[in-house]
C-alpha cells in the first residue's frame, strides 16, 4: 500500500493542529510553518499525479481492513487532477493572505489549513459517508474562513451560507441511509456493484436517495434553484478565501461527476444516468443566469462571484452531454476556471485596495496608483474568464462545444456559450474601462503598496491561464485518459480485490 | 412498532423543515436540531428496529446492526459542532446587524458593499 | 518554421520595443520598424513559389484534439495582405514617430500597434481556420487598445468599447460558423476546407455555417448594418486610424471572404446575401461621408463605402469581379491610408478636423496639399490614378452582371450614384480644406508644413498611387495575379490591366459619375440643408444607452431573484429535494414484505411524549423559553428511544450532547429576545405547513417501507472480527476507533475546527445582553449563588473519576473517548457557570486551544504509529498485561487514539462555551439601573 496517498490529508491536519499550537507564537513562524506545509501539499499532490497517470487504481485502506468493510482511499486521475488543482491554488492563495489578511485572527492559518483538508479527503475517498464527514470538515472549515476578518458584513451571508449547508448536510444523511437501508453497504466501489443487481421493489428507496444526493451536490456546486446563497457570500470574503472557495463550488461538481459516473453510471442498469436529464438544462440556465448577474453587478467582486456561477454551469452542461469527449472538456475547462476565478477574485481585491473608499465598486474614482501591473493582470483574467483567444478559456470552451453532437443540445449549448462568452466581454469591457480609465480629480488616500506576496499570489494564478495554454495538448490528453478512466467502472470497482498488507500476493 | 417510529420520524422532520423555514435565528436553530434528531433516528433505524440486541459481543444472540449506531455517533458528534457554530453565528448576527433576524437589518446586504480588510493584530486572548 | 517567424516577430518586437522608450522616440521606431523589415526579408525568398502559383504550407502539430495546428500558410492572396500590413505598417511607424507628442506613453503605443501587426499577419498567414481564429480575436483586442490609446477621453472609450463589443461579438458567430465547416470537412486545414468545396455548399449546414461566418465578415469589415462602429474609431491616434482602417482590421473581413471564396461563395445565398450588403454599405458610406464636416469622419465614411465595394465585387460572383475586388483592395489601401495620414497633418497642424473651420490651406502647406489632392483625385476615380483602374473595372462588372429584368438596371445605377457621391465628397475635400476662402479661427494659426520626415510615408503612398495608376500591369500585375489565382483557386480569367479600354460604358458612367459629382458638389448647401432636417443619430450614444439599459435590467432581475432572503433559498432547496425524491417513491409500497411488529405499551408512551413534545416545540415557537425546554424533553426521548431499540452508546452520547446543546441554547437566549414576533403572512405559514408537511409525511412513508423490507449488509463482518480484530466487545466503539477510525479522525477534527471557528467568530465582539429576561423579571444581582458554587465543587472529582471509568471501559462496554469527554467539559461547565470564569480560570489554567490541539496529536500519532510497521494509517494493535491487584486487562493501541478524542471533545466544548461565556463584558447583564443610564 503506497502511504504517499494519505499525505494530502495527513500534511494539513499535522499543519494544522500546529498552526494551533503555535497560535500566540510571532506572526512569522506561523506563516512560515503555513507556507511549509502548503509547499508540501503541492509536492505530495504533484507526486500523486505523476502517479495517476499511468491509469492505474490505487488503494489505501485505513487500519488495513479490506474494502468494503474498511475505509479506502482511491487514487485515480480525477481524484489526483482534483488534488493537484487544489493545491496550487492553496499556494497561491495562502501566498497572497500573508500580510494584510492573516493578521486578522490567530486561527487564519489553522482553519486554512484544515479547509485544504477536508477538500483533499472528499477528493480521494472511497466511501459514501466518510464523503459526508469530508464535506462536514471542508464545510466548518469553510464557515471559519468566510467569516474570517473584520467587518460585519459578512455575518448575513455567512449565516445564509450556514444555514443551507447545514439543511444540506442532514440531506445528504438522509441520502446515505436511504441508500444504505436497501444496499447494506457505504463503499463506493461495492455500491457500484451492489446497484445493478437490485431487484425492482427496492429500486425507488436508492433512487430518490440518489437524487436527494444530486440536490446535496448541486447545493454545494450552486447550480441553478441552489445559486443564490453564492454572490453575495464569495463577493463579502476575504479575498484569499474567496479566491480559495473557487474550488468549493467544484467539490459539488467533482462529487456529481464522482458518483453519477461511479454508482449511477451508464453500468448501473435502471438507475443509469439518475437525474443527469435535470441536469443540462439547469446547467444551462444557471449560465444564463450567471451571466445577468455578471452585467448587473455594481462590484467587480461581485461580477467575479457571479463569474464563478456561470463557470459552474458550463462545466456540468459539458458533463450532462454523457459523453467522453464532454467529460474531458468539462474537466478541462474546470481546471482552467478555478485558477483563473481565484486569480481574479486577488486583482479585483489589489484593485480594491488601491480605490480608497471607492473600493471595488464600478464607479468613478481618482486614477489609482500602480495602474499598469493591475490592469494588465485584470485584462488577462478577464480575457481568460470570457472565453477569449488565446487564453485558457477559449481552449476550454472549444473542447465543450466540440463535444456537443448535432441537434438541439448543440444548437442549445453553443448559443447559450457564444451569448454568455459576448456578455461577458461586455460586461469585463464595462467594468474595466470604468474602473481603469473613466478617472476624476482628487487623490486615495494611502492605497496600498504592491507587495512581494500580493503580486505574486495573484500574477501566478492569472499566469496559469497562460501556462495551460503552453500545455494545452497533454493537459487535454491528461483529462481525455481520465474521462475514459471514469466511463470504465469495473476497473474500478476492481480495488474490491486489493490485497491488503500482510495478505500473501497469491 | 415501525408505524409509530415512522410517525416520530415524519413528525421530527415536519417540525424542523416549518422552524427552518421561520424568519428568526432561534427558531431556524430549534428547527435544525429536530431535523438533526429525525435525520440521526432515521440513519439509526436503516439497520432495522433491534430490541435487546445491543452490539456487545456475547451480551445477546441477535446483535442490532452496529454500522449505522456507529455512523449516527458521529453523525451525533458533527451535528453537536454545527449547532454550536450556528447558534454563536446567530448571537453573531444579533451583535453585528442588531437584530435576530435571519436576514439581518437592510444595511448589512447592501448590493455591493465596497470593502478592503484593514490589518489588525489581534491582542492576546 | 520561417512563416511562423514572421508572425512572431511583431509580438517580440512589441515586447522589446518598450524598453526604448527611454531613448526617445526615434529609437523605439528604429526598434519598432526592426521586425517588419525582417518580416519583408524572410517573404521575399519565398515570392519565386508564388509566382508560379504555388503555396508555402508549414505546419507544427499544437492540438491535435481540437485540430489547431500551428500551421501557416503563404499563396498569392496572403502574399499580398502580408505586404499591406507590413509595408504600410512601416510607414505608420515612421509617421507616428513625428506625430505622437514625447511625453506620450509612446513605449505603450508601439508596443500595440506591434501586437496588432503580428495578430493581422497571423489572420492572412494561418493556415487553420482556428488558429485565424485565435488572431482573429487578437485584433478584436488589441485594436480595442489601440483605439482607447487616449482613455482619457470619454468618446476614446466607447468608441473602443463599440468596435470591441461589434467586432469581437461577429468573431464568436465566426468562431461558430467555422466550427460548422469543421463538422463539415472533418478538419479545420485550409487546404482540406478549399477543397471541400462543394461538399459544403451541399451540406444540409451549410445556410448556418455561411451566414455565421458572414456575421463575422461584415461586422470587422463595417458592412450595413454593422457599419457604425467604424466612424467612432476615429477616436483612435491619426497612425491607429490610417492603420487599422485602410489596410489592416476593416480589410480582415473582405480577406475572410475571398479566403473561404472557393469554399462558400457561387451559391445563390451568397450572392444575394453579400452583394445587398455590399450594395447598401456603398450607397450610405458614401452618401453620409458628404455631409460629415470632421475630416476623419468624412475619410472614416467613405472607407466604410469602399469597403461596400469591394464587398459587392466578391458577391457577385464572377471571377472578373473578383479580380477587381482584390485589384481595388491594393489601391484603397494605398489612398486611403496617404488621405488619413494628411488628415492627421492638418489635424496636427490646425489643431481642428472641422472643415468649416479649416479652409485654403493651400497658401500655408502647398506640399501637403498637393499629395492629399492626388490621393484624393485617386479616392474619387480620376483618371490616371490607381482609383480609376478598378474604378473602372468595377463599373463593368456591375453592368456584366446579368439580372433578370428591370433589376439589371441596379447595379449599375448604383454604381453611378456611389460615383457621384465619391467625386462630391472627394471634391469637398479638396476644395473645402485647400482653398474656399481663409481659415475660420483655428486653434492653431498660420499653420505650417509639418516635420520634412512626417510627410515621407505619404509621399510614397501617393508615388504608388500614381505608379499603379500609369504602369499598372507593370507595377502591380505579377502580384495580382498570384493573389487571384490563389482566391479563385487556380481558374484566373484573362483581364485587361491597362490605362485605356476605348470608349465603352464604363467610361461614361465615369464621366457621368464626375460631371454628377462636381454639379452635386457645387450645389453642397442644398444637400447639406436637406440632409440637417434628419436628426443625426449619435450611434455611440445609442449603444452606451443599450448598455446601461441591458445594466439596469440585469440589475433589477438579479435583485428581485437574488433577494437576500433566507427563507427562499432554504424553500428552494427544501422543495427542490422534495420534488425530486416523490418522483421515485410515487409508485413504492408502503408495507415491506417482512409485515409489522406489534408494539409495547410504554414503547407507545414514550413515542407519544415524544411526538407530543416535539409539535408542541413547533406550536408555542413563539414563547423560545418553553419551546426550548420542550426541545430538551424531546432530546431525552430520542436518547431513550435510542436505548430502547439497543443502541446504548447512542443513548449515552445522544443524552451527554443533549445537556451540553442545551446549556448553548440557554445561553444563547440569555442574549436573544425570549419573544419571537408573530410575522409572515398566513399565505407564508400555510405554504411552510405544506412543505413541512409533505416532507414529513415523505419521510414517515421511506421509513415504513425501509423498516418493513428484508435487509442484509455488510455488518455481520464487524461483529466477527469485533473480537478477535479488533480487540474490544463493544461492536460501536472498536468500529470508530478502528474499522471506521478515519471517519472518528474527521468527526473530531470537525469538532476541533469548530471550536476555533468559534473562537475567532467572537473575537472583539461584545453583546449586552437585556436588562431582564423575556418576562420582564430582572436578573438576579447574585451571579453566583452560594448552594450552587457549594454543591458544584465537589461534584467535579467525582465527575472527572466518572468520565476516566467511561473512557477506559469504552472499548468493551458502553463508553468511550466521546463520552467521556463530554462529561469532564460539563463538569468543569458547571464550575464555570456555578463560580464564574475568573475563579475557574485561575484554577483550570490551561489554554484550550492546546488541549484541542493536543487531542488531535495524539489521534494523528495513533494513526501514524502503525506506519512504522509498513502497516496503513491507522491500523491499530493491542495486547494484554498482566498488573497486580488490577488482574489481566488489554492495552490497545486504538485506547491513544481515543485518548486523542476524548482530549479534543474536552478542548473543543469548553473553548466554545467558555468564548460564548465571555461575550458579555461585564460576565453578566445590565441591571435596570444601568440599562436606564443607557438609554
Amino acid at each position: 500500500m503506497n502511504h504517499w496517498l494519505i499525505a494530502p490529508i495527513v500534511i494539513p491536519l499535522i499543519g494544522g493542529f500546529l498552526q494551533v499550537f503555535v497560535g500566540y507564537a510571532p506572526l512569522s513562524l506561523r506563516r512560515t510553518l503555513g507556507l511549509v506545509t502548503t509547499g508540501l501539499l503541492l509536492v505530495s499532490a504533484f507526486f500523486l499525479l505523476m502517479l495517476a497517470d499511468d491509469g492505474s487504481y490505487r488503494v489505501y485502506a485505513f487500519g488495513n481492513w479490506a474494502p468494503p468493510f474498511g475505509i479506502v482511499l482511491v487514487l485515480d486521475r480525477l481524484s489526483a487532477l482534483m488534488v493537484f488543482v487544489t493545491a496550487l491554488l492553496g499556494l497561491f492563495c495562502h501566498l497572497y493572505s500573508l500580510g494584510r489578511t492573516d493578521v486578522g485572527s490567530r486561527q487564519f492559518h489553522a482553519l486554512f489549513l484544515f479547509q485544504l483538508m477536508g477538500l483533499n479527503i472528499a477528493f480521494l475517498t472511497g466511501d459514501l459517508f466518510n464523503l459526508f464527514v469530508a464535506f462536514e470538515v471542508l464545510l466548518i472549515a469553510s464557515y471559519g474562513l468566510l467569516l474570517h476578518g473584520d467587518g460585519t458584513k459578512r455575518t448575513v451571508p455567512g449565516f445564509h451560507y450556514v444555514v443551507l449547508n447545514l439543511i444540506g448536510s442532514a440531506m445528504f444523511l438522509i441520502a446515505v441511509g436511504m441508500i444504505y437501508s436497501v444496499t447494506g453497504t457505504l463503499n463506493m466501489a461495492d455500491l457500484a456493484v451492489t446497484i445493478p443487481t437490485l431487484a425492482e421493489d427496492n429500486l425507488p428507496l436508492v433512487k430518490a436517495g440518489g437524487m436527494i444526493l444530486l440536490v446535496v451536490f448541486a447545493l454545494k456546486a450552486a447550480l441553478l434553484p441552489l445559486t443564490f446563497w453564492l454572490p453575495k457570500a464569495y463577493a463579502s470574503a476575504t479575498a484569499p478565501v474567496a479566491a480559495l472557495f473557487a474550488v468549493m463550488t467544484k467539490v459539488g461538481v467533482y462529487a456529481i461527476i464522482r458518483v453519477y459516473t461511479l454508482i449511477f453510471g451508464e453500468d448501473a442498469g435502471a438507475l443509469a444516468h439518475l437525474g443527469m436529464d435535470w441536469v443540462f438544462p439547469l446547467a444551462l440556465l444557471t449560465m444564463v443566469l450567471g451571466v445577468v448577474g455578471m452585467i448587473g453587478s455594481g462590484g467587480l467582486r461581485t461580477l467575479v462571484a457571479w463569474q464563478v456561477v456561470v463557470s459552474v454551469g458550463t462545466i456540468l452542461a459539458a458533463f450532462s452531454l454523457l459523453n467522453e469527449a464532454g467529460l474531458s472538456s468539462a474537466l478541462f475547462y474546470m481546471v482552467h476556471t478555478t485558477w483563473v476565478a481565484a486569480g481574479l477574485f486577488l486583482v479585483v481585491d489589489m484593485i480594491a485596495a488601491q480605490r480608497g473608499s471607492a473600493g471595488d465598486q464600478i464607479i468613478t474614482a481618482p486614477r489609482m496608483p500602480n495602474r499598469t501591473f493591475i490592469s494588465v493582470m485584470f485584462m488577462l483574467g478577464a480575457v481568460a474568464a470570457a472565453g477569449l483567444p488565446p487564453l485558457s478559456g477559449f481552449f476550454a470552451k472549444l473542447l465543450i462545444m466540440n463535444a456537443a453532437t448535432p441537434g438541439v443540445d448543440m444548437a442549445a449549448l453553443w448559443s447559450v456559450i457564444l451569448l454568455a462568452g459576448f456578455m461577458s466581454l461586455v460586461a469585463y469591457s464595462r467594468a474595466g474601462s470604468i474602473v481603469f480609465w473613466r478617472n476624476v480629480q482628487g487623490h486615495i488616500e494611502n492605497p496600498e503598496k504592491l507587495t512581494f506576496p500580493h503580486t505574486v499570489g495573484a500574477g501566478a494564478l492569472i499566469a496559469l491561464s497562460i501556462a495551460i495554454v503552453v500545455v494545452a495538448g497533454p493537459l487535454s490528453e491528461y483529462t481525455d485518459a481520465t474521462a475514459e478512466q471514469l466511463r470504465d467502472t469495473s476497473a474500478y470497482t476492481s480495488i474490491l480485490e486489493a490485497k491488503m498488507v500482510g495478505e500473501d500476493e497469491s | 412498532m415501525e408505524i409509530t417510529f415512522a410517525l416520530i420520524i415524519g413528525s421530527l422532520t415536519f417540525a424542523g423543515v416549518y422552524l427552518v423555514l421561520r424568519a428568526r435565528t432561534f427558531p431556524v436553530v430549534v428547527g435544525l436540531t429536530l431535523l438533526s434528531y429525525g435525520v440521526n433516528l432515521f440513519l439509526f433505524s436503516t439497520g432495522r428496529l433491534v430490541t435487546g440486541g445491543q452490539p456487545i459481543i456475547g451480551s445477546t444472540e441477535n446483535y442490532s446492526d452496529p454500522l449505522p449506531q456507529a455512523l449516527v455517533l458521529t453523525a451525533i458528534v458533527i451535528g453537536f459542532a454545527m449547532t454550536a457554530f450556528v447558534v454563536v453565528l446567530a448571537l453573531r448576527s444579533k451583535a453585528d446587524t442588531g437584530d435576530d433576524h435571519v436576514d439581518g437589518t437592510r444595511r448589512t446586504d447592501l448590493p455591493d458593499e465596497a470593502t478592503i480588510d484593514q490589518p489588525r493584530e489581534e491582542t492576546g486572548q | 518554421m520561417t512563416l511562423s517567424l514572421v508572425v512572431l516577430l511583431p509580438f517580440l518586437g512589441a515586447i522589446a520595443a518598450p524598453l526604448f522608450a527611454q531613448a526617445g522616440r526615434t529609437a523605439i521606431a528604429i526598434a519598432s520598424s526592426v521586425p517588419a523589415l525582417l518580416a519583408l526579408a524572410t517573404l521575399f525568398p519565398m515570392w519565386s513559389t508564388l509566382a508560379e502559383g504555388g503555396t508555402v504550407v508549414q505546419t507544427l502539430e499544437w492540438l491535435p484534439q481540437l485540430g489547431i495546428n500551428l500551421s501557416f500558410r503563404l499563396d498569392g492572396l496572403s502574399l499580398m495582405f502580408a505586404l499591406l500590413i507590413l509595408v504600410i505598417g512601416l510607414l505608420i511607424i515612421l509617421y507616428a514617430r513625428y506625430y505622437l507628442k514625447p511625453q506620450e506613453n509612446v513605449g505603450k503605443f508601439y508596443a500595440m500597434l506591434l501586437c496588432f501587426k503580428g495578430s493581422m499577419l497571423g489572420i492572412v498567414l494561418s493556415s487553420n481556420l482556428l488558429l485565424m481564429m485565435v488572431f482573429w480575436e487578437l485584433t478584436s483586442l488589441t485594436s480595442f487598445l489601440l483605439i482607447s490609446f487616449w482613455n482619457q477621453k470619454q468618446d476614446a472609450r466607447r468608441g473602443a468599447r463599440m468596435a470591441l463589443a461589434i467586432t469581437g461579438g461577429g468573431g464568436l458567430a465566426l468562431l461558430a460558423g467555422i466550427l460548422l465547416i469543421g463538422r463539415i470537412v472533418g478538419s479545420f486545414e485550409l487546404d482540406d476546407v478549399l477543397a471541400a468545396g462543394d461538399q459544403i455548399k451541399a451540406h444540409a449546414l451549410y445556410p448556418y455555417a455561411l451566414t455565421l461566418v458572414l456575421l463575422g465578415a461584415f461586422t470587422k469589415s463595417a458592412q450595413f448594418p454593422f457599419h457604425f462602429w467604424l466612424p467612432h474609431a476615429m477616436q483612435a491616434p491619426t497612425p491607429v486610424s490610417a492603420y487599422l482602417h485602410s489596410a489592416t482590421m476593416v480589410k480582415a473581413g473582405i480577406f475572410l471572404m475571398a479566403r473561404l471564396y472557393p469554399a462558400l461563395a457561387g451559391t445563390e445565398q451568397w450572392f444575394y446575401m453579400v452583394t445587398f450588403t455590399g450594395m447598401v454599405t456603398l450607397l450610405i458610406g458614401a452618401y453620409v461621408a458628404l455631409f460629415k464636416h470632421d475630416l476623419k469622419g468624412l475619410l472614416a465614411h467613405s472607407t466604410v463605402s469602399h469597403l461596400g465595394l469591394i464587398t459587392l465585387l466578391l458577391g457577385m460572383g464572377t471571377e472578373l469581379a473578383a479580380v477587381a475586388a482584390l485589384f481595388h483592395i491594393i489601391n484603397h489601401a494605398t489612398f486611403k491610408a496617404s488621405l488619413f495620414m494628411a488628415a492627421g497633418i492638418i489635424d496636427h497642424e490646425t489643431g481642428s478636423r472641422d472643415m468649416r473651420q479649416i479652409n485654403g490651406l493651400w497658401k500655408y502647406m502647398p506640399h501637403t496639399a498637393t499629395l492629399a489632392m492626388v490621393a484624393a483625385a485617386s479616392m474619387a476615380g480620376v483618371p490616371l490614378l490607381n482609383g480609376f483602374l478598378s474604378k473602372e473595372m468595377f463599373f463593368a462588372e456591375a453592368l456584366s452582371l446579368n439580372l433578370p429584368g428591370i433589376w439589371a438596371w441596379i447595379p449599375p445605377i448604383v454604381a453611378t450614384l456611389a460615383g457621384i457621391f465619391a467625386v462630391a465628397y472627394s471634391a469637398r475635400f479638396i476644395h473645402d480644406v485647400f482653398f474656399n476662402g481663409a481659415p475660420r479661427n483655428l486653434p492653431i494659426f498660420p499653420p505650417h508644413e509639418p516635420p520634412r520626415y512626417m510627410k515621407i510615408p505619404v509621399e510614397i503612398l501617393v508615388v504608388a498611387c500614381v505608379l499603379v495608376g500609369l504602369f499598372p500591369a507593370f507595377s502591380v500585375g505579377p502580384l495580382l495575379y498570384a493573389a487571384a489565382s490563389a482566391t479563385l483557386g487556380g481558374q484566373v480569367p484573362d483581364y485587361g490591366l491597362a490605362v485605356w479600354h476605348g470608349f465603352n460604358l464604363p467610361l461614361m458612367m465615369s464621366f457621368a459619375a464626375f460631371i454628377g459629382g462636381l454639379v452635386m458638389y457645387h450645389y453642397r448647401q442644398k444637400f447639406f440643408d436637406f440632409h440637417d432636417r434628419f436628426r443625426e443619430i449619435d450611434e455611440k450614444a445609442v449603444f452606451e444607452a443599450a448598455v446601461s439599459w441591458l445594466v439596469d435590467r440585469a440589475r433589477t432581475l438579479t435583485v428581485v431573484l437574488e433577494n437576500g432572503s433566507l427563507q427562499r433559498y432554504a424553500m428552494l432547496l427544501v422543495v427542490s429535494a422534495v420534488v425530486v425524491a416523490i418522483v421515485p417513491l410515487a409508485g413504492m409500497n408502503l408495507i415491506g414484505s417482512n409485515g409489522l411488529t406489534p408494539i409495547d405499551a410504554p414503547t407507545a408512551v414514550g413515542a407519544a411524549i415524544l411526538i407530543f413534545c416535539t409539535f408542541a416545540t413547533v406550536y408555542i415557537r413563539r414563547e423560545r423559553l418553553t419551546s426550548l425546554i420542550m426541545l430538551s424533553v424531546v432530546g431525552l426521548f430520542v436518547s431513550l428511544t435510542f436505548a430502547r431499540l439497543s443502541a446504548p452508546d447512542l443513548a449515552m452520547t445522544q443524552i451527554s450532547v443533549e445537556v451540553v446543546t442545551i446549556v448553548l441554547l440557554m445561553l444563547a437566549l440569555f442574549y436573544l429576545p425570549s419573544w419571537t414576533p408573530s410575522e409572515g403572512s398566513t399565505a407564508r405559514h400555510t405554504r411552510d405547513l405544506v412543505i413541512a408537511g409533505v416532507a414529513g409525511l415523505g419521510m414517515a412513508a421511506v421509513t415504513l417501507a425501509m423498516l418493513t423490507s428484508p435487509f442484509s449488509s455488510i455488518s455481520d463482518y464487524f461483529i466477527e472480527h469485533s473480537k478477535p480484530g479488533g480487540g474490544g466487545t463493544n461492536v460501536v466503539n472498536v468500529i470508530l476507533v478502528d474499522f471506521r477510525g478515519f471517519d472518528t479522525l474527521g468527526e473530531i477534527t470537525v469538532l476541533a475546527i469548530a471550536a476555533l471557528g468559534i473562537y475567532a467568530m467572537l473575537r472583539g465582539r461584545e453583546l449586552q445582553a437585556p436588562p431582564t429576561d423575556g418576562l420582564g423579571h430582572p436578573w438576579a444581582l447574585d451571579a453566583h449563588p452560594t448552594m450552587l458554587r457549594q454543591m458544584s465543587r465537589p461534584l467535579l472529582p467525582l465527575a472527572l473519576m466518572v468520565s476516566v471509568y467511561i473512557f477506559l471501559r469504552g472499548h468493551n462496554l458502553p463508553g468511550g473517548g466521546f463520552i467521556a469527554g463530554l462529561i469532564t467539559a460539563i463538569a468543569l461547565l458547571i464550575q464555570y457557570i456555578a463560580s464564574g470564569d475568573n475563579w475557574t480560570q485561575a484554577r483550570v489554567n490551561v489554554r484550550y486551544h492546546n488541549i484541542l490541539a493536543l487531542g488531535l496529536f495524539f489521534a494523528t500519532v495513533a494513526g501514524a504509529g502503525s506506519l512504522v510497521f509498513d502497516y496503513p494509517f491507522l491500523t491499530s494493535t493491542f495486547t494484554y498485561l498482566k498488573w497486580p491487584v488490577v488482574g489481566k486487562f488489554e492495552v490497545a493501541s486504538a485506547l491513544v487514539f481515543d485518548l486523542g478524542v476524548y482530549l479534543t471533545v474536552v478542548g473543543a466544548t469548553l473553548l466554545a462555551l467558555v468564548s460564548l461565556g465571555k461575550l458579555t463584558p461585564a460576565g453578566r447583564p445590565m441591571t435596570r439601573t444601568e440599562a436606564r443610564e443607557e438609554s
